[in-house]
């Protein structure tokens, strides 16, 4: 059962992160290139970051609630064998994964708000900034995540 | 509506902080023997408080948006929304240094 809870969480995560990171770099201002073709980038940019926020904040919740659900396992396995290896670097980034969602979780109310209320230019950039740190929180919890998950495989033994 | 969601959210890294920091964890949870419990006991195995701090901090930065009269919260200035979780994170991560020094 665990195993298909982390399987699960794990996808979401990744339906999360691409989300995420397509919102925040929808709402990068940058010049476009001038002979009017579209790169990579432009097309991954070129979307409506709109239509994201309700999907990223629901993918946020449930992802949040999966990752609570699997953390007794965590707490009870993990943890005290990185603590037995007095591995505090791997301890001290999941710590401050737990911190990053939590404050994540508490975001969600206000940068769903600014994203669905017809909002003006004066709220561009709070949109922006909201988008970019919840980015952050992904990103960090997605690689923290995976490291951790495959610790043992990735330290010397 | 707008200003006290936004109160919530701007309220609710503050209070995490603080209940993460002062370890004012509204409940505790005991894996091993998978039982909540309001006062600590250190009999139950190891313990997890991320719960805990997050309800703190979900009740009290409610009680506050709520208290807080319309009228002013609509006036907040938008840009609290991000600075202030900002400020957070990097207080949340000026502490955690400790991890990674010897």
């Amino acid at each position: 059962m665990i195993v298909v809870l982390l399987i699960v969480h794990g996808l979401l995560a990744v339906a999360l992160l691409g989300a995420i990171t397509h919102q925040a770099l929808s709402v990068l201002t940058v010049a476009r290139a001038t002979n009017g073709r579209w790169n990579f980038v432009d097309r991954f940019r070129g979307v409506d970051a709109t239509a994201y926020a309700t999907p990223i904040v629901v993918l946020f919740a449930v992802t949040a609630i999966g990752g609570a659900l699997l953390y007794p396992q965590y707490r009870i396995d993990v943890r005290p064998a990185l603590e037995d290896t007095q591995n505090s670097a791997a301890n001290g980034v999941f710590e401050i994964k737990e911190h990053l969602v939590a404050i994540g979780l508490g975001l969600l109310p206000a940068y769903w708000l600014y994203w669905r209320r017809l909002h003006g230019p004066e709220t561009a950039a709070t949109r922006r900034y909201l988008t970019w740190l919840l980015a952050f929180f992904v990103w960090w919890s997605f690689i923290v995540g995976h490291v951790l998950n495959d610790i043992r495989g990735l330290l010397p033994s | 509506m707008t200003g006290r969601l936004t109160i919530f959210s701007i309220l609710f890294g503050v209070f995490y902080l603080a209940a993460f920091y002062y370890d004012l964890a509204l409940f505790r949870y005991y894996p091993e023997a998978g039982q909540f419990h309001f006062l600590r006991n250190d009999n139950l195995g190891v313990v997890i408080l991320w719960y805990g701090w997050i309800a703190t901090s979900a009740l009290a930065s409610a009680a506050i948006a709520f208290a807080v009269p319309r009228k002013m919260a609509d006036r907040l200035w938008p840009g609290w929304a991000w600075i202030i979780p900002t400020a957070v994170v990097v207080g949340m991560l000026i502490y955690e240094r400790r991890w990674f020094v010897s």
